[in-house]
């Protein structure tokens, strides 16, 4: 070949580097997003009666109808979910009282063993409700009889601690809400998952997927410290 | 003279799952077979290869071909038929072994739908049936001989045949009891059969071994526990009274649901 070149070999090198750092940005940035979009943490305040702290919850058929707890930048506005967020902290060795709006239709449970309650103080649940003629009631429970008629669920398997949430009634006045009310005990500092046992993730197969599946909806952390 | 000295350590050595269930005792004592067997090869490689570098290493002198080698075919009928021996002999064990601990049944949705409260095959009266029903993402158990009784944790009997049926309510879960040698997949509308002989008092560990969802890591109970005869017997009378309250439906060799979209 007449006048023989020499390779750029400079030039080369400076377009696998540049493809390669392009190629580790793009990767470094999926999972620092991914590992970022961790929800918010809620600190347990102290209760107004009786010992120990309380939380707040709310449980609603789509983020986009929360009445308590609104998020209005969610990017899955039509999911179920817990609310204001599922990352709960709370002190070590008290007891732990939570207060959840139930505010979603009945999904169900597939295994009816967790209609009972378990693992809270005293072993019941007091629950202001509305019955199937959409009258008012409240009472104390240690178990819902049906196992169709679960909304949600509020477990911490690994504290032995699970509650079965009644679903709003068809009968009931738009707008209106169950309000359940449990306290547990917590012992040694720890981060424990909870979970809802009912397979409420409308839309998908089985009703285990999306909610179900993602942190800051149907399940997060206990921290306990 | 070293494999010697390697087969006898390999004797010594105790290998998981260990001896809490005759069907982990036997786990052991073939992966400790395996062990003695293999040291000997593991050793007389290792000595070829320190041999053959030492012995045939290129001298000073310049690269010359080696003398051509031909077939020896009382070499090559030994090696294959020492390989053949020690490979067949282990497979026919280790088969040995798996099918007397396990049997699988299938059932169609139809044979579901029928099945009702028939319980799952006949009482051998000896057999102490438990149900593992996976869900995401707790494992519960169901004593069918006990009114078909469910526990958050899985406590049996000592000295005991269990007869441990694994099933699940959504996707594919494995149930694994570590120390019980006990490893078997729980797939909905699947009566998976497998048998435990429980041999000493302990804890043991139940996890599940199938990339299942969100929480699979969590999906594990630290407090399975194996109990004298007479411990169990109140624990499942407590267990009993405990659980009075809820209803559960008649004890069926899987639950199968029916494949739906919720919401559609």
């Amino acid at each position: 070949m007449e006048g023989n070149r020499a390779p750029r070999v400079g030039a080369r090198l400076l377009v696998v580097l540049g493809a390669t750092l392009g190629l580790a940005a793009l990767v470094a940035g999926f999972v620092l997003g991914f590992a970022l979009q961790f929800p918010p943490t809620l600190t347990a305040t102290a209760a107004q009666t009786g010992p120990g702290v309380t939380i707040h919850l709310e449980t609603v058929a789509a983020v986009s109808e929360a009445i308590a707890f609104p998020r209005p930048d969610d990017p899955h506005p039509d999911w179920v979910s817990y609310l204001p967020t599922t990352m709960l902290k709370v002190p070590a060795n008290s007891t732990v009282t939570i207060v959840i709006d139930q505010e979603d239709g009945a999904s169900g449970l597939r295994n009816p063993f967790w209609s009972k309650a378990r693992g809270i103080v005293g072993g019941t649940f007091h629950m202001s409700y509305f019955d199937d003629n959409g009258d008012p009631q409240e009472g104390d429970f240690s178990a819902l009889d049906d196992a169709s008629t679960l909304g949600h669920s509020f477990a911490i398997p690994d504290l032995g601690v699970f509650v079965p949430l009644l679903g709003i009634s068809d009968a009931a006045p738009a707008g209106s809400k169950n309000v359940i009310t449990f306290s547990f005990q917590t012992g040694k500092p720890g981060i424990y998952r909870w979970q809802c046992f009912v397979p409420c993730g409308a839309g998908s197969i089985y009703g285990n997927g999306n909610a179900m599946q993602t942190l800051g909806y149907m399940g997060g952390y206990l921290i306990v410290q | 003279m070293l494999s010697v000295i390697g087969v006898v350590i390999a004797m010594q050595v105790q290998l998981p799952p260990g001896d809490q269930s005759r069907q982990a005792g036997d786990e052991s004592s073939i992966l400790q077979l395996m062990l003695i067997i293999s040291t000997p090869v593991f050793i007389g490689v290792c000595l070829f290869v320190v041999y053959s570098a030492l012995v045939f290493r290129q001298g000073r002198t310049g690269l010359v071909d080696g003398p051509p080698s031909y077939g020896n075919f009382r070499l090559q009928v030994a090696w294959i038929a020492i390989t053949a021996v020690i490979v067949l002999f282990l497979a026919a064990i280790g088969i040995t072994q798996l099918g007397s601990s396990a049997q699988a049944t299938n059932f169609t949705a139809a044979q579901l739908a029928t099945a009702g409260s028939t319980p799952v095959g006949t009482s051998a009266g000896h057999e102490l049936q438990v149900q593992v029903i996976a869900q995401q993402w707790y494992f519960t158990y169901r004593y069918a001989d006990y009114g078909g009784a469910e526990s958050l944790h899985l406590v049996l009997p000592v000295d005991s045949n269990i007869e441990i049926h694994v099933t699940s309510t959504d996707v594919l879960h494995s149930f694994w009891a570590y120390q019980l040698g006990v490893k078997a997949d729980a797939n909905p509308g699947v009566d998976n059969v497998f048998y435990v002989t429980t041999m000493h008092t302990g804890s043991f560990t139940v996890r599940c071994a199938e990339l299942c969802g969100i929480w699979h890591g969590n999906m594990f109970d630290t407090s399975g526990k194996v109990v004298s005869q007479d411990d169990f017997a109140t624990w499942i009378a407590q267990l009993q009274t405990d659980e009075a309250d809820v209803t559960l439906p008649p004890y069926a060799p899987a639950y199968f649901p029916s494949p739906r979209v919720k919401g559609s």
